[in-house]
């Protein structure tokens, strides 16, 4: 499977099918048996997930997963930006930090921009993942995995942080890999659509092909 | 007595602020404690005995105490063993190597000048002991609040709170966890060294109990001071091995027999992991009387218990003592 960059493309499949098998040997938390993956040209295979970090960033199913829930909102900003590396004794407060956060934030439309010196652990379940949508977009990675990520939220929630990954994904151009139980998600966003069962790809549809898709279409797959 | 107390707390403080760092930040219990403080002691005295300085004794028994650190550290994270384990592992080996060091269970100085005798003479020993312990635990609450506001420090942090997370956002957490484990016990072994010199011996059997004390006084300590901000959270700690030290003092002046200080520990420890288990309860209580009466509902009427279940396993996670009071001021909100 070839990911060419600007794709969106969406996984959907039964539970057990292979989607998050997938998703996990490419962010490097599961080791692959066979095969290969490249990222960018860059053959990462057998690296660890912090190295792959400079190429993949990744939104979590629960929202508890991709922030830090001690640490602040900006704490938090902060670690996502490109840095120096992690071993560095630079003082990690900069100038105009705080402007730029407040900015990104307040973007957000999600009341974030009061919260930067608040410990997200106190934040909703859509403002974590919010926060955490805009963490794994700030270093403008060539790959986005998002998984399930809006699973685990309200309808209204969910619905908004969908959209929500819809405009920063356009703005940005970013090339996204999104793993999905909502076919209606799978249908109305991103250009491409997967299928995987028992851990092989049974349908992989793109442009004009996939607009045609119905749900009716992917549940008689599903059933087959 | 209260001065005694802080003087001997200040000397224990970099053993508490070591314990907080494994404990705290990374969120790991770490036995290595009872092996690289005897580690630290057995170091100094040993190389006081050979005619270093006091000085370089003590910075000596600090580099022994990370490369401790260190190897608990690889157990953990490249061995992938259970943290207890491996720092169990290293603490009985350490015991070995503390015998080795000393050549026997009990090593006296004889006439070597300590830290302590640094200073003036004529200075009573409090005294002593007060400029001494103060001025190192002066440079090390500096640096590591120092350290906290480092890219190092948040990606520490990030690693305790979050692994996931953190090496998702290119965090090396291995390391991370490593240098923690290192910076941990140099200082635990840095106490060691300074309470060695104070009592003017080495003595195989002094890093029994340690963790207890570690772990009681850092509980203590954020019994009293409470805060979000590094430097409110280590000067907890400092205070905390003073209170500590307070207590067994008053212990003792009771008539408990020297014997007797291990199982008074443990009983400490278990009051303070208790005390804000039942802060909790009468906080909530009142929290939801206040509520009900908010809106309107007699409290007799409803059958809802006010108390919430807390388990003690919920103390050690951080922040305990805050979360009911935040939640009450949502509430008002």
């Amino acid at each position: 499977m070839t990911i060419e960059p600007g794709d969106f493309v969406s996984v959907i499949g039964n539970n057990g099918a292979g989607k998050s098998t997938l998703l996990n040997t490419i962010a490097g938390t599961l080791s692959v048996d066979a095969g290969e993956i490249n990222l960018a040209e860059h053959r990462v295979t057998n690296k660890p997930v912090a190295y792959r970090s400079r190429w993949v960033s990744r939104v979590f199913q629960d929202p508890k997963m991709g922030t830090a829930g001690d640490l602040s909102v900006a704490q938090n900003l902060t670690l996502a930006e490109k840095h120096t590396g992690s071993l560095s004794l630079r003082r990690y407060r900069r100038k105009g930090q705080t402007e730029r956060y407040l900015d990104l934030l307040s973007s957000l439309n999600m009341g974030l921009e009061n919260r930067l010196n608040t410990q997200v652990k106190y934040l909703s379940g859509g403002q974590r993942q919010a926060l955490s949508l805009l963490m794994a977009t700030l270093s403008q990675p060539q790959l986005l995995l998002l998984d399930e990520h809006t699973a685990a939220l309200d309808p209204q929630t969910s619905h908004e942080v969908m959209e929500l990954t819809q405009q920063i994904v356009t703005e940005q151009h970013l090339t996204s890999l999104m793993i999905t139980h909502k076919l209606s998600d799978a249908l109305t966003y991103g250009n491409r659509l997967v299928m995987v069962q028992d851990g092989q790809i049974k349908l992989d549809v793109r442009g004009a092909e996939k607009q045609a898709l119905h749900a009716e279409d992917l549940m008689g797959l599903f059933e087959s | 007595m209260l001065v005694t107390s802080i003087g001997q707390g200040l000397l224990w403080a970099p053993l508490v602020i070591g314990v907080f760092l494994t404990f705290r930040i990374l969120d790991i219990p770490d036995l290595t404690t009872e092996g690289s403080f005897p580690l630290g002691a057995a170091i100094t005295i040993s190389m006081m005995l050979n005619g270093q300085s006091a000085v370089v004794a003590t910075l000596m028994g600090f580099i022994a105490g990370c490369l401790a650190g260190w190897v608990t550290g690889i157990l953990d994270t490249k061995l992938k063993m259970p943290s207890l384990l491996a720092g169990i592992l290293t603490m009985t080996g350490l015991y070995s190597i503390n015998m080795h060091i000393m050549g026997k269970a009990n090593l006296p100085l004889l006439d070597q000048r300590t830290l302590l005798g640094l200073l003036p003479a004529e200075w009573s020993l409090n005294l002593q002991t007060i400029i001494v312990g103060g001025v190192i635990v002066l440079v090390v609450v500096g640096g590591l609040i120092w350290l906290f506001r480092t890219r190092l420090g948040l990606s520490l942090m990030a690693t305790g709170n979050n692994p996931a997370m953190s090496a998702a956002n290119g965090i090396y957490t291995d390391r991370m966890v490593i240098i923690g484990y290192m910076l941990s016990n140099g200082l635990i072994a840095l106490s060691g060294g300074l309470i060695a010199q104070s009592n003017g011996y080495a003595d195989i059997g002094m890093g029994i109990g340690t963790i207890v004390i570690g772990l009681a006084s850092v509980l203590v300590g954020e019994i009293f001071l409470h805060g979000r901000k590094m430097w409110i959270r280590l000067t907890g700690m400092v205070v905390g091995a003073i209170i500590y030290r307070y207590l067994l003092t008053l212990a003792m002046g009771l008539g408990f027999p020297v014997n007797d200080l291990k199982i008074l520990s443990a009983v400490i420890l278990v009051i303070v992991i208790c005390l804000p288990l039942l802060q909790n309860k009468y906080r909530t209580k009142r929290q939801l009387k206040r509520y009900l009466k908010q809106i309107g509902v007699d409290e007799n009427a409803t059958n809802s218990h006010p108390e919430r279940r807390t388990l003690t396993k919920g103390l050690f996670s951080r922040n305990q003592q805050r979360t009911p009071r935040l939640k009450g001021r949502e509430l008002d909100d």
